[in-house]
């Protein structure tokens, strides 16, 4: 069936001196019926590597195959209009003179259907979309939401065996983002096609993936499960892109079984699992989620009996409804951000006890000269 | 405020009614006869017929020069790109009817220079071209108006969003069909828009009609009407056959503004992603090819020929054996009637584009800023001259001064008042535009500063303006000091103007003096708009706005 495999991929733009790798060196593999996400900051590459897949352009180097078959390479790019993929653009390219129902036949007729059978056709694919009705409407009469789902029905109508979307959502208001988030999900799901979408929001990436790629400076940083990248990211970028994250910087104390014992402040000391490429005393940064510290009114008189167990003041506390995130300052003046049950509250100035979730930290080298991310 | 209303009813309303008036007074009060008479009558309904193809053709013309020219810049890899930009830029600039002089010096039956090369010298007979003629009507007339269609569909082309050609692409459909299903029906709008346009400024242009069409006897409504001048005068049916030529301009910018707010769904699309470049492998020389013919046609052959004969002795295959500096001594220092005309035009056209721009500020003023009932009514008013040919201006403003009480007729005044009245659409437009980029807010914060309005407009809003009311004075300044279609009929010999003198000595068959007059024509506007693109950059020349103005702005 339709997985892509993409091997050495690097795309270069710009003038001779001075280009810009859009793309570098890219490993992907994209297996049949998946719904994969190409995520990272905007200028990543990662629409560059949407349209390379859909042979917009021209590899400089590395290869393109799907299903086994040579699409891409620096010798020969099969043209778009041959690779029967279908994709939803940024801005939906709805053409704007044609009514939606001209606007999700055209593929059709292209592929030379008879037109009643093109006519039911299209009527059931906008029904699936929710369109229904709407056939003859030009797309200046539709809203936003509309429209994206006229340039999917007119993507899913021809039946590619690869979808490719480039920020499909990136232009609706946020509840009917969420909306469509749940409809394109499950319409992978219904359909089967191969999802390639491209998108910057790391949330909509681990709410719709069965794969993510994180991609940043045009190369691939991690691509796993929306679990793994964002529980174990690879490295301080993925870790700083999936979400909220506290950056700590501390030292490796000594390192057994494969844990290493790391030193926040004199005494508070994270074992860390996975920390295959670090030594004894090496500066790191420890990179630990706001949902995985808790807080506590500290036990009177304070014990020291758990080494976790350490103590901070709270600096500042902003109310989010469904949570409430606080500011502890440790002993050591570095500050951490703490994400609570809204119920759970504390003063500010109040000292407070904290403890952290060890098994889900990450420790990355400290690049020297390089500033700790707040 | 007031002031501004007084001038524009004084300029465009008062003249506009005393036509509307001329046309239907007969012998005993109210009648139809000369709408009748210019209706059926041979000889006008022959210079009709003559205005409608020369529009009809000039705008297949345009249409097929400018949509090239304007796909190859926008959508291919030709090489030379900025040659064939500077080749409309220079097309639509360029005084049309200085064009039409110098290709009869090219090409007229009996002395036309290259016409006695085929027919003396090589002796192909049937090479020779008459340029008296309605093809030679049109080749002139639409080097002039094929950079409307250019320049509204090149910019058209560029802002067709990529993404709308590859969702075709990627859909299954290949290069000529997607370019046939969604980039022609994208563009068409634009491109309708500038045929009309030309169509528009075409069949306006008295000067070419006048010195191509009446040697060879083709008769059309501005020539028509100037006819109707001699003496007896016919006001009425001039009054009459004047209001059938403003019909014709109105539905054809009527249609061309339906079409271009069609235009508006090319830009709908937000950022788009960058326009790939059809490669044309060899065939992109041949593309080059015919823009160097464009090129040499509208821009090097007049222009060279006018430099040649104004140098010339005497005019002929051999002129080069004769060079002078005495036509440029002749109608710099001799000649009076010359000597007056350069300085009455420049004097006119200093005064008339700051006056327009003046008060195009005022009005655009009171449109923006201001609350005051009827002010959307000022603005329209204000537009009205687009729609009026330059003769029709000049028919409107006879009938209405003859009647006044004022001595006006044959002064430098009602020149003056013509060419405000022509150009003040361009005044208000350049200040219009100047106003709506400073928001309203960095006047409010004078005012709560307590500045007063005079303060206020003194210290804020004019030198924010400042550089885009020049950029409009250059604007009005350029047609101004070419203007023939309206001063042709309203010139006496102490008010005789630059492109009149011009026309009379050509028609006196001053052939060399002609050339020298041209060249100081040309040499003026060459520096006003050396000056404007000094002070007003790139958004002077070669946008599509440009060429909405020019709809009525270089039409001479």
């Amino acid at each position: 069936m339709a997985g892509i495999t993409i091997r050495g991929l690097s795309k270069r733009f710009g003038a001779r001196d001075g280009e810009l790798a859009a793309v570098a060196d890219l490993e992907l593999d994209i297996k049949d019926n998946q719904f994969v996400t190409l995520l990272g900051p905007s200028g990543c590459g990662k629409t560059t590597t949407l349209r390379l897949i859909a042979g917009y352009i021209t590899p400089d180097s590395g290869t393109i195959e799907v299903a086994g078959r040579l699409l891409s390479s620096p010798q020969a790019v099969v043209s778009p209009a041959e690779r029967g993929m279908g994709m939803v653009f940024q801005n939906y390219a709805v053409w704007p003179h044609k009514t939606v129902f001209e606007n999700v036949v055209f593929g059709l007729r292209l592929r030379k259907l008879p037109s009643s059978a093109a006519r039911q056709k299209v009527a059931d694919m906008l029904a699936l979309v929710n369109l229904g009705g709407l056939e003859g409407r030009y797309p200046g009469e539709l809203s936003g939401g509309q429209q994206q789902r006229v340039a999917l029905a007119r993507s899913l109508v021809v039946e590619p065996d690869i979808l490719l979307l480039d920020e499909p959502l990136s232009n609706l208001d946020a509840k009917l983002r969420e909306r469509m988030r749940t409809e394109l999900k499950q319409l992978q799901r219904r359909t089967g096609i191969t999802f390639v979408y491209v998108t910057h929001d790391q949330a909509e990436a681990l709410a719709l993936s069965d794969q993510v790629a994180v991609i940043s400076g045009g190369r691939l940083q991690q691509y796993g499960t929306p679990f793994e990248v964002y529980a174990h990211p690879a490295n301080r970028m993925v870790a700083d892109f999936m979400g909220l994250v506290n950056l700590v910087p501390g030292r490796v104390r000594d390192m057994k079984n494969g844990v290493a014992n790391v030193e926040l402040t004199p005494d508070l000391t994270l074992g860390i699992a996975k920390v295959d490429g670090l030594s004894v005393g090496e500066r790191v940064d420890v990179a630990i989620r706001p949902e995985n510290i808790r807080l506590a009114t500290p036990p009177e008189p304070a014990t020291e009996t758990l080494a976790k167990v350490a103590l901070a003041k709270v600096t500042s506390h902003v109310f989010l409804g469904n949570l409430s995130e606080y500011e502890v300052t440790l002993p050591s003046g570095s500050v951490l951000r703490v994400q609570t049950h809204p119920l759970q509250q504390f003063t500010v100035g109040e000292p407070v006890a904290f403890e952290i979730d060890a098994t889900q930290c990450s420790a990355f080298p400290r690049i020297r000269g390089e500033r700790t991310p707040e | 405020m007031g002031g501004a209303v007084v001038a524009l009813v004084i300029l465009v309303v008062l003249p506009l009614m005393s036509l509307l008036l001329g046309s239907v007074r007969g012998e005993q009060g109210l009648s139809l006869d000369h709408f009748a008479e210019v209706l059926t009558g041979r000889l006008y309904v022959t210079a009709l017929k003559n205005s409608l193809m020369l529009g009809a053709w000039t705008s297949l013309f345009s249409t097929i020069i400018g949509l090239t020219l304007a796909w190859a810049v926008s959508r291919t890899d030709v090489p030379a790109k900025p040659l064939l930009q500077l080749t409309a830029t220079l097309s639509y600039l360029s005084p049309p009817f200085l064009t039409a002089i110098a290709f009869t010096y090219l090409f007229s039956p009996n002395a036309g220079i290259l016409n006695v090369l085929m027919r003396d010298v090589v002796g192909l007979p049937w090479l020779t071209f008459n340029i008296f003629s309605m093809p030679g009507l049109v080749l002139v007339t639409v080097m002039h108006t094929f950079p409307f269609v250019y320049l509204l569909a090149a910019s058209a082309l560029q802002s067709v969003d990529a993404s709308y050609e590859e969702a075709a692409q990627i859909l299954g459909a290949g290069k000529l069909r997607t370019a046939f299903a969604i980039t022609a029906p994208l563009v068409a709008p634009a491109v309708l828009s500038g045929a009309l346009l030309g169509f528009v400024n075409a069949i306006a242009l008295f000067g070419s009609q006048a010195i191509i069409g009446l040697p060879g006897r083709i008769v059309t409504l501005p020539t028509r009407i100037y006819a109707l001048f001699d003496y007896p005068p016919e006001y009425g049916l001039a009054s009459a056959l004047s209001l059938v030529f403003v019909l014709i301009t109105i539905v054809a910018l009527y249609l061309q503004r339906a079409f271009l707010a069609r235009r508006s769904y090319v830009t709908l699309a937000g950022k788009g992603s960058r326009l790939q470049l059809v490669r044309l492998g060899k065939m992109r020389f041949v593309l080059l090819g015919f823009g160097v013919v464009i090129f040499i046609v509208s821009i090097v052959a007049p222009f060279s020929t006018l430099i040649a004969v104004s140098f010339s002795k005497s005019w002929g295959l051999d002129f080069w054996k004769g060079l002078t500096f005495a036509n440029y001594k002749f109608i710099l220092f001799d000649y009076d009637v010359t000597r007056r005309a350069i300085l009455n035009s420049l004097l006119l056209a200093t005064l008339a584009a700051t006056i327009a721009v003046l008060l195009g500020a005022v009005i655009g003023w009171i449109d923006l800023r201001t609350k005051i009932p009827g002010r959307r009514l000022l603005d329209y008013f204000a537009l009205i001259p687009l729609g009026l040919p330059g003769i029709v201006v000049a028919v409107a403003l006879i009938q209405f001064w003859l009647a006044m009480p004022v001595a006006l007729y044959g002064t430098l005044a009602i020149l003056l008042l013509a060419y405000v009245g022509r150009y003040i659409p361009l005044g208000v437009r350049a200040a219009n535009a100047a106003l709506r980029q400073i928001d309203p807010s960095l006047e409010e914060s004078a005012q709560i500063l307590g500045a007063s309005w005079l303060t206020t407009m003194r210290e804020v809003t004019l030198p924010l303006i400042r550089p885009g009311l020049f950029a409009g004075w250059l604007l009005v300044f350029v047609p101004v000091i070419q203007e023939l279609s309206a001063s042709i009929l309203l010139f006496s010999s102490s008010s005789i103007t630059l492109a009149v003198a011009i026309y009379n000595l050509y028609e006196t068959g001053y052939i060399e003096p002609v050339a020298a007059l041209a060249m100081i024509n040309m040499v003026i506007i060459g520096a006003a708009i050396w000056l404007a693109t000094k002070v007003g950059g790139s958004r002077i020349l070669g946008r599509g706005d440009a060429a909405q103005d020019a709809a009525h702005g270089a039409g001479t």
